[in-house]
């Protein structure tokens, strides 16, 4: 079966507003619920990112990162397996991080070996 | 795996109070801003390990260890930064310390989010800033809950904090100092500052703001720590405890299924919550111990005259009369006096109720409105003059603010307008 890399892309804003200890729960309880319903479809759970990183540019130059594109950066992925974009879209639709308003990049792996 | 869903409710906002506390203790209270910021970091890393790889077994040991970890491994940063590297390994998280072996200062208050309570409640910081920073600190409410429950803003929610930190920095508190003299003299504020809290949550309960509510719970929860703690438990705190259960048994019967407000007269009494009071007389019964009389204590006597009468034309006002005299002779807030009058006034008729708020000066009405407006319009009504209760309840409207309160005048007038 196919698989799909999900990317979660938070909000790189600054003065967002850390969520509340009552709302990290809630959060968590959404996660726990998201990996149970996709139990068998969820490849890897991944990680997250810290918020710090580097670029490596072409000549060698490294600065500091992440590399931050529009007002978006990447805070963690997961792996998930599914038999079509539509149904890695359905499983994403379902991801805390999309059910509270971030956004979720999904590209399907290529598995050349 | 086990799972989140074993997790209590406000499992993580009472961690946080605690796990802060901890960490103050362990880091001083100069680390505050620091303490808070590892444990919001604890937090969010348990967002992604604890799904993944389950809840671990004993998740509070968890938190406690992963931000002690992150606390040590920024002020090693810190003092690296200023060359002190060597300095800084001595701390290490080897040496971190286990539920079960917490050492108690001075032997004093054992528990530390109550220690840390005391702390927020010193006399030297302003008594709105003390309610934000234990809120924040103690409760673990995030800024725009403390603000959303105090009617205020994010912004001036933030001022406060920041204000209290600074006074806690120029004061070099520290948590490990405070003798049970401290604790002895600072009790008074700590239960003034846990009624505040109570009352905020209370004074404008609604059904779409349910934070509020939970301010109140909340106020009960800080309320019994207090009464159950050995050095800091008093009368006073038991009594204390009593009244907000018996003000919370109440609570339901106060809005009608539109989550507009009922008045006492004609609230329905079976959604009084009988639990609740026989919980309060187990705290009242507490209470009487010793010679100790708080105003919690009198006010806990008129909270319960009003339980138990079976319905309110049965009320024992009598009673509440001589309950609040001795209550004024204390406390004589606006609020109170108020409150007296209205009682005065079911037992020497609505006259004396009006002369008696008529006593009150401009700048104790202003601290009182619209409620002032709205009692003046009932005891107007209550004589027949229809036409000045119309323009008191119309005052009322114009310093209105809570939507329910709104509905609840705007009826009143509707009311007065068809019995013309």
């Amino acid at each position: 079966m196919p698989k799909y890399l999900l990317i979660y892309r938070d909000s790189a804003e600054p003065q967002q507003p850390q969520p509340s200890p009552e709302e990290m729960q809630e959060f968590l309880k959404m996660w726990d619920g998201w990996f149970k319903q996709f139990e068998g479809k969820i490849v890897d759970g991944g990680d997250g990112l810290l918020p710090t990183g580097r670029v490596l540019k072409p000549g060698g130059v490294v600065a500091d990162g992440p590399y931050v594109e529009a007002k978006e950066m990447i805070g963690g992925y997961s792996v998930v397996s599914a038999n079509s974009y539509d149904e890695a879209i359905e499983i994403a639709k379902h991801c805390p991080i999309a059910v509270i308003g971030g956004a979720i990049e999904i590209r399907q792996l290529a598995e050349y070996n | 795996m086990n799972s989140t869903s074993q997790l209590v409710e406000h499992f993580f906002r009472h961690e946080y109070g605690r796990l802060v506390a901890l960490l103050t203790r362990d880091f001083g209270v100069r680390n505050l801003e620091l303490a808070e910021d590892v444990v919001q970091s604890a937090m969010s890393r348990a967002l992604v390990v604890w799904p993944r790889s389950g809840t671990p077994a004993e998740p509070s040991a968890w938190l406690y260890r992963s931000a002690k970890n992150l606390a040590i491994d920024n002020l090693r940063r810190q003092k690296l930064e200023q060359g002190f590297f060597d300095a800084a390994s001595g701390v290490s998280a080897e040496s971190s310390t286990t539920f079960a072996t917490l050492p108690h200062f001075n032997n004093e208050i054992g528990d530390e989010t109550l220690r840390l309570l005391f702390l927020c409640c010193h006399p030297a910081i302003a008594v709105d800033s003390q309610v934000a920073l234990a809120l924040k600190t103690v409760s673990g409410f995030g800024v725009h809950e403390i603000a959303l429950g105090l009617l205020t803003t994010s912004a001036n929610i933030e001022k406060r904090l920041t204000r209290a930190k600074e006074k806690m920095r120029e004061l070099h508190l520290e948590l490990s100092e405070m003798t049970s003299t401290e604790v002895l003299e600072r009790r008074e504020t700590v239960l003034s500052t846990i009624y505040l809290i109570f009352n905020e949550g209370y004074a404008a309960t609604t059904g779409d703001v349910p934070i509020r509510l939970d301010l109140c719970w909340e106020a009960i929860r800080l309320a019994k720590m207090v009464a159950t703690h050995p050095v800091a438990d008093s009368p006073a705190a038991q009594a204390l405890v009593a009244l907000l259960l018996l003000h919370t048994a109440r609570m339901d019967g106060r809005l009608d299924t539109e989550g507009g407000v009922v008045l006492l007269a004609q609230q329905d009494r079976t959604r009084w919550d009988g639990g609740l009071m026989r919980e309060a007389m187990a705290y009242a019964q507490n209470a009487a111990r010793g010679a100790e009389l708080s105003r919690y204590h009198i006010e806990t006597a008129i909270a319960w005259e009003h339980c138990r009468a079976p319905d309110f034309s049965r009320t024992n006002w009598a009673r509440i009369v001589d309950l609040y005299r001795l209550l004024l002779d204390r406390f004589a807030t606006p609020m109170i006096r108020l409150n007296a009058a209205v009682a005065r006034s079911y037992v020497e008729g609505p006259e004396v109720g009006h002369d008696q708020l008529l006593k009150l000066d401009d700048s104790d009405r202003r601290r009182i409105r619209p409620w002032w407006d709205c009692c003046m319009a009932q005891l107007h009504e209550r004589r027949g003059q229809h036409n000045s209760a119309r323009s008191h309840w119309l005052d009322a409207l114009a310093l209105a603010t809570a939507e329910p309160q709104r509905t609840f005048i705007r009826k009143q007038i509707v009311r007065l307008n068809i019995k013309k």
